[in-house]
């Protein structure tokens, strides 16, 4: 088996192991084949296709082994946050504590794609009043309820106000069941009026200053209930060491996103950096190796561009993702159309940007929460989408809708026209539920015609 | 003079009066397409309706919207780039228990203040707002008080009506009033009823059965609580915003059980034996609350959910509210 970067299915990555492993393969302790996983339930994986590097093996090992790795920290004496809504902060804050370890069991979102509907969980919400009509990360209740995907945390807290309806009304729901939560407050996100003074946010949005004090207040409020739980205080000292740390993930995730949406040639598939960029959110509940895992990453990415290698064609259309997909599967299937991903906005792309280190940390961390695109205007969101099409040369928009989610139903129409008048590329909208194979001829027809219509503008 | 139009209950009319604009907390009418949106699919009919009325109304100089859900925080997106009046979006905390919350939503009212300064061209005093308040109170306390001597659908009119035109609705003016026919005592439980919802109390009355607690949010759940006379006259601001942020429960609000405490004793008070829960298609925040309320409430819970087109308002709806009430007689 050559070297040459492709994507493999899980069959042939079982081949593939043993070859690296006679190589002398080193892997961490949560490595293994791939195929083990399917052993857990998650079946998606078998009709996937994967990136074949040693690299993707951890990556893609990492992420499938969070759960035991939650177990395994509470084994240990650490106490549990399931962090729900905010997208990138208050993970931030309780990794600065060495006895804490922080979840989001939004997460389950994705168990009814990897379990093809097999866990029963968006069966649990049916039966809990939560139906279709409601976003795939219903299937949290059923999380919950079954305690088989992650264990019940000690402490929960979500973030409301500025968010989707979806998430806001399953966590009451949650609530309503007897899970306590700790509910704080991220106000939508506003421009300055005349005489205010305004904050310019990490990402480039700004917020008036008044704002960025109430998010601290806030804040203040949850680095309290954490320093409980923890039995700790979190001085300003380790908060701005666990700031540094979650930079170092932004810093890579920087370069990775840079190199692999820019290369001439696709250094690595949309899946593995899909995957990747969740990393910055989650850290799937491992800071450190976290750092690792994207470090021996952008190694191989490196790599592979400066051997100007890649895994698609040179002449792949070049495509920006617009909000996360339910099924997995999707990613494939836009390369197997001709596209490739050059930039996205997986709804978190504040995550992404460095937090501010000459910054007091709460305030930092404060600007952080308010540069969410979700947490502003849907002008503002297409706005960010603008100049990040600009910087990675994408030549169209491809608006990936999330089933019953309270955002997408007119979100859509305000980024289509906004990226059609400023940028003047195509820009198509596609629904994904959590498992696509009734409709993959549609989506693959309608992927298909978007890289053709890509292909025919570049002969104008 | 210049109106103001809105629908959200956090949004204190007093406020809006005291700085000389006329406020006006329309009822929405059903659009059945999509209206002056590209695509229907996935949005609340309350909302769609909302951009609908929004962007072809004409007397009013001003829209007011709040964030208490994000379908209406992102129809305000719509809004600005649609309708040709200033639109302004105000932040309303879902949370409510601590002190920066609801210092947000006094800030919140301050600064909307300074949105209807710019319209109305002349600054408000603190004077008029006490007297504005009193007025709106009294009134309030009247209608109220009328709920015993008119019949479930002429309540729910005056009320509506309050909201639309201001004080001058009495309920003693209430067109034809006719007391109250007795009846299966029922609760209409939700969010806010379009005006072909209004059908529902005759059709609830044709049916054997009465209408004794709205808590819609156009009923009496969506009003304010009474003011504190002695506390409105030192700081009338304060006291306004502590009868609305404190005074009014929704299903919004993080955590809600207020709304199930405020439910718990409005029910027993007036002998409910059934509740209708209305609630719209892709409304989150009160489709959630259905099964909790179901598991909640000892008592038969009808569920009908709203699509905005006419055959749920003229067919499905009668029909299932006929089945509900038969199965109590
Ligand atoms: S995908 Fe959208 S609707 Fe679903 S939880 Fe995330 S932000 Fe909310
Ligand atoms: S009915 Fe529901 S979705 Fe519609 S505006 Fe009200 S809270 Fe929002």
């Amino acid at each position: 088996m050559s070297d040459m970067p492709r994507q493999i299915t899980l069959e042939e990555w079982d081949q593939r192991y043993e070859q690296l492993q006679k190589a002398g393969l080193h892997q961490p302790s949560y490595g293994g084949p791939l195929s083990r996983h399917v052993g857990d339930g998650d079946k998606r994986l078998l009709k996937l296709r994967y990136d074949n590097s040693a690299a993707a093996l951890r990556l893609w090992n990492f992420l499938l082994t969070e759960e035991d790795r939650l177990h395994e920290a509470r084994n240990k004496g650490k106490r549990l946050v399931g962090t729900m809504k905010d997208l990138g902060t208050v993970p931030v804050m309780a990794y600065s504590f060495d006895n804490l370890a922080a979840f989001y069991p939004d997460g389950a979102w994705w168990i009814p794609c990897m379990m093809e509907l097999d866990a029963g969980l968006l069966e649990i919400a049916d039966s809990l009043g939560i139906d279709e009509s409601f976003c795939p990360v219903r299937a949290m209740l059923g999380a919950f309820v079954t305690g088989a995907h992650f264990p019940i945390p000690e402490l929960l807290t979500c973030s409301v106000g500025a968010t989707c309806d979806d998430f806001s009304a399953i966590a009451q729901r949650l609530n309503g069941l007897g899970y306590p939560i700790l509910w704080w407050e991220v106000p939508h996100r506003r421009s300055g009026e005349p005489g205010e003074t305004t904050v310019k946010l990490p990402g480039g949005f700004s917020a008036p200053k008044c704002q960025v004090e109430f998010v601290k207040s806030e804040l203040e409020r949850l680095k309290t209930a954490l320093e409980e739980l923890a039995g700790q205080h979190l001085d300003e000292e380790k908060l701005s060491a666990g700031i540094k740390k979650a930079n170092q993930v932004r810093t890579y995730l920087a370069e990775i996103r840079q190199l692999a949406f820019t290369a001439e040639l696709c250094p690595m598939p949309a899946l593995e950096m899909l995957i990747a960029e969740m990393l910055a959110i989650h850290f799937c509940s491992d800071q450190d190796e976290t750092i690792e895992v994207l470090r021996e990453l952008l190694g191989e990415i490196k790599t592979r561009v400066q051997a100007g290698k890649g895994v698609l064609g040179a002449d792949a259309a070049r495509i920006f993702w617009v909000n996360p997909v339910a099924d997995l599967q999707v990613m494939n299937l836009l390369e197997d159309c001709g596209g490739r991903i050059c930039g996205t906005e997986y709804l978190f792309s504040h995550a992404l940007d460095t937090i501010p280190e000459d910054l007091r940390p709460v305030e930092a961390l404060a600007q952080m929460v308010l540069a969410d695109p979700m947490v502003g205007s849907s002008a503002d969101r297409a706005e960010r989408i603008c100049a990040d099409v600009r910087r990675f040369g994408a030549e169209a928009v491809l608006i990936s809708r999330i089933p019953g989610a309270s955002h997408c139903a007119l979100e859509g129409e305000v980024i289509s026209e906004i990226v059609q008048t400023e940028l003047d590329i195509p820009v198509l909208e596609i629904e994904v539920p959590p498992v696509t194979d009734s409709m993959r001829p549609t989506l693959r027809t309608r992927a298909e015609a978007l890289v053709e219509t890509i292909k025919a503008r570049r002969k104008r | 003079m210049k109106t103001i139009i809105y629908t959200c209950p956090y949004v204190p009319a007093e406020w809006i009066a005291a700085h000389g604009l006329r406020p006006s907390r329309i009822i929405l009418s059903a659009v059945s397409s999509a209206g002056s949106i590209t695509r229907a699919e996935g949005v609340c009919p309350y909302v769609r309706a909302f951009i609908d009325e929004a962007t072809t109304e004409k007397r009013a100089c001003g829209v007011v919207m709040t964030t208490v859900c994000d379908q209406m925080r992102r129809a305000f997106d719509i809004l600005v780039r649609k309708c040709n009046l200033p639109v302004f979006l105000m932040n309303v905390p879902n949370t409510w228990q601590s002190v920066a919350a609801q210092k947000l939503y006094l800030d919140e009212l301050k600064r909307l203040g300074r949105f209807l300064i710019q319209l109305a061209g002349k600054s408000f005093s603190q004077d008029k707002l006490s007297q504005v308040m009193l007025e709106y109170d009294t009134v309030r306390a009247c209608i109220l008080a009328a709920r015993g001597h008119l019949t479930s659908r002429q309540y729910a009119e005056v009320i509506a009506a309050f909201g639309r035109d201001g004080p001058g609705t009495r309920p003693d003016n209430a067109e034809g009033a006719r007391p109250p026919i007795a009846g299966v005592p029922l609760a209409i439980v939700g969010g806010p009823l379009m005006k072909q919802s209004f059908d529902i109390f005759d059709i609830v009355e044709q049916s054997g059965g009465r209408i004794v607690l709205d808590a819609t949010e156009t009923g009496e759940r969506g009003m304010c609580a009474p003011f504190d006379r002695r506390r409105f006259r030192d700081d009338p601001l304060m006291e306004l915003a502590n009868a609305y942020f404190g005074g009014i429960q929704d299903a919004s609000r993080r955590p809600n059980n207020e709304l199930y405490k405020w439910l718990d004793h409005e029910l027993v008070s007036r002998g409910v034996r059934g509740i209708i829960f209305h609630r719209y298609l892709w409304c989150d925040m009160w489709h959630a609350e259905l099964w909790r309320l179901k598991d909640w409430v000892d008592l038969p819970v009808l569920d009908i959910d709203i699509g905005g087109d006419n055959e749920t308002y003229q067919h499905r709806t009668p029909n299932r509210i006929r089945a509900f009430l038969e199965m109590l007689q």
